[in-house]
């Protein structure tokens, strides 16, 4: 990745962050959108693993820092999506709204899931009920609100063909 | 999207289970030092992302309560504008009430319903009829004074006529009973608001701005001290033989809501003592007033009977005439006894001629009598 290409997703990546602290608390949906996560999946298709890794684990400590009861427990689901995202972006990823709509769905309900089950702030039937409806309609939202911007911010996240 | 080259996986698992491992191990510090962690992240470069998402949040809220905000503030205004007419509707149900207390029986509460039509205040419906006990000709009054009669009467309810309407008619006279004429509406006034003509008064009484008019209780219908008005000014009319006076009324037919009907037992026995303050207010100041006139012709006197003393010596001279008829007993004011204040110098007084009998053209309460109007 060139130079120019880094700093552009930089810009990007911020982006998101304020989008995920201004836009998310403003709307107060029940099932939000992440744009913190989405950051971290635009992210993880750039750089290494193990990068990732390290990206997501720091976004996981931010967020965690607002949630205190369950500090860790966004780092470590940030930790693992990142990775896996940078690992199999030669699988899932590619110029595809679909793909790329699904990859999103599937990276925000795997970070739900790992997030609720170690967290453990939900239990019994309420636990089943965040997994199986909230955390899919928020991955749904947050995957639909992902391939937006990726038509908005397509001019920065383009390589220059020059 | 672009594709980052994979490569040295062995490092990229060390990372992996580094953060991993730091994950864990933070998820299970214990809560004592959870929380300085999480502070301290807060308070350093966390803190423009959460002082984002507090406006944020503020954001929402103000959106969400606009809607019940402009709800409560409509609601404060409506409350804010009820209130002026509810604390005039107490003063008003207080004034109501301290009349009945004066009057004490012999009366009938009733609502005034007014008709909405323009400058339409000359009759009202009141809530009570002749099953109440209202009768035909049965004055109506308010605590401020004379509104009306009763002209018409079903049986639970009665139709008025207040004093504003064009037959209405009361023998009034002055507070202290030197003046009498008979009030009516003033009818030329046609944009300067509801007044009060007393008419036929001799020409020998004057009375003067503020002088309070009551009802003289000649007729039989009304009973003697209701207030009628104050006088504002004198008039010219066509009478050449007696006075007009205008008056400001004491009730004003729009302000008509509340009011008293008297039954004739209550007339009979009069009205002694209810509008007392009021009467006692104004004959207290016109006492005053011929106190001073009093005390100007008494000193007057005595210093004609010092210079009558200093002549004396020197004969009767042609001043004697006028001399001796200074020493006429004058008639000095009744006020000055009712007071009870020492007068500033003892002349015997005759009595006090009562007032003249009225003119007899105007002696009696001409309220009309024409057979009513169907409605």
């Amino acid at each position: 990745m060139s130079m120019g290409g880094a700093f552009r997703a930089v810009i990007v990546f911020l982006i998101f962050i304020l989008l995920h602290y201004t836009l998310r608390p403003l709307l107060g949906w029940r099932a939000p959108m992440d744009f913190l996560l989405l950051g971290l999946l635009m992210a993880a298709v750039r750089v290494r693993p193990g990068n990732a890794a390290l990206i997501g684990f720091a976004l996981g400590l931010v967020s965690d820092s607002l949630a205190p009861e369950a500090l860790g427990a966004g780092a470590l689901a940030m930790t693992a999506v990142g990775f896996s995202a940078s690992y199999l972006k030669a699988v899932f990823f590619a110029d595809n709204i679909v793909l790329n709509a699904f990859f999103f769905f599937l990276g925000k309900w795997m970070f739900d899931v790992i997030y609720f089950l170690v967290a453990q702030s939900v239990h019994g039937a309420e636990l089943v009920q965040q997994i199986f409806l909230w955390s899919p309609l928020s991955a749904a939202v947050t995957a639909a609100v992902g391939v937006l911007l990726l038509f908005i911010m397509r001019p920065l996240l383009e390589p220059s063909t020059a | 999207m672009a594709r980052a080259v994979r490569s040295n996986p062995r490092t990229d698992l060390i990372i992996l289970v580094t953060c991993l491992v730091l994950a864990l191990a933070a998820r299970a510090l214990p809560d004592a030092m959870r929380d300085p962690v999480s502070t301290t992240m807060r308070r350093t470069f966390l803190a423009p992302l959460v002082v984002l998402q507090e406006r944020a949040e503020l954001s929402r809220r103000a959106m969400l309560l606009v809607d019940e905000k402009t709800a409560n503030t409509d609601t404060l205004t409506l409350k804010a504008l009820r209130v002026t007419a509810v604390e005039a509707e107490n003063d008003r149900l207080r004034q109501i009430m301290g009349l009945g207390a004066r009057l004490r029986w012999g009366f009938i509460p009733a609502e005034a319903l007014h008709g909405r039509g323009v400058r339409d205040e000359t009759t009202v419906i009141l809530s009570a009829g002749g099953r109440s006990g209202v009768n035909r000709l049965s004055p109506i009054i308010a605590p401020e004074g004379l509104v009306g009669v009763v002209d018409g009467v079903d049986p639970t309810m009665s139709h008025a006529m207040l004093w504003t309407h064009p037959d209405f008619r009361v023998s009034a006279m002055s507070i202290d009973g030197t003046a009498f004429g008979i009030a009516q509406s003033h009818l030329a006034s046609a944009t300067g608001g509801y007044l009060i003509e007393l008419r036929g008064v001799p020409f020998r009484a004057t009375l003067k701005p503020g002088a309070l008019i009551v009802s003289s209780g000649w007729g039989g219908v009304w009973p003697r001290g209701i207030p009628v008005g104050t006088v504002m000014q004198e008039i010219k009319t066509a009478e050449a033989w007696a006075r007009t006076y205008l008056l400001r009324p004491a009730v004003n037919p729009a302000d008509v809501y509340s009011v008293m009907i008297l039954r004739r037992e209550r007339v009979s026995k009069g009205l002694d003592g209810v509008w007392a303050s009021v009467a006692q207010a104004d004959s207290a100041a016109q006492r005053i007033v011929v106190a001073g006139d009093s005390a100007a012709k008494a000193s007057a006197l005595a210093e004609a009977a010092a210079r009558r003393a200093a002549l004396a010596p020197l004969g009767p001279t042609g001043d004697s005439a006028r001399a001796a008829a200074s020493r006429v007993p004058r008639p000095a004011p009744r006020v000055l006894t009712d007071t009870g204040a020492p007068a500033p110098v003892p002349v015997t007084q005759p009595p006090v001629p009562e007032p003249e009998p009225r003119d007899t053209t105007v002696t009696r309460d001409s309220i009309s009598v024409a057979p009513r109007r169907p409605r």
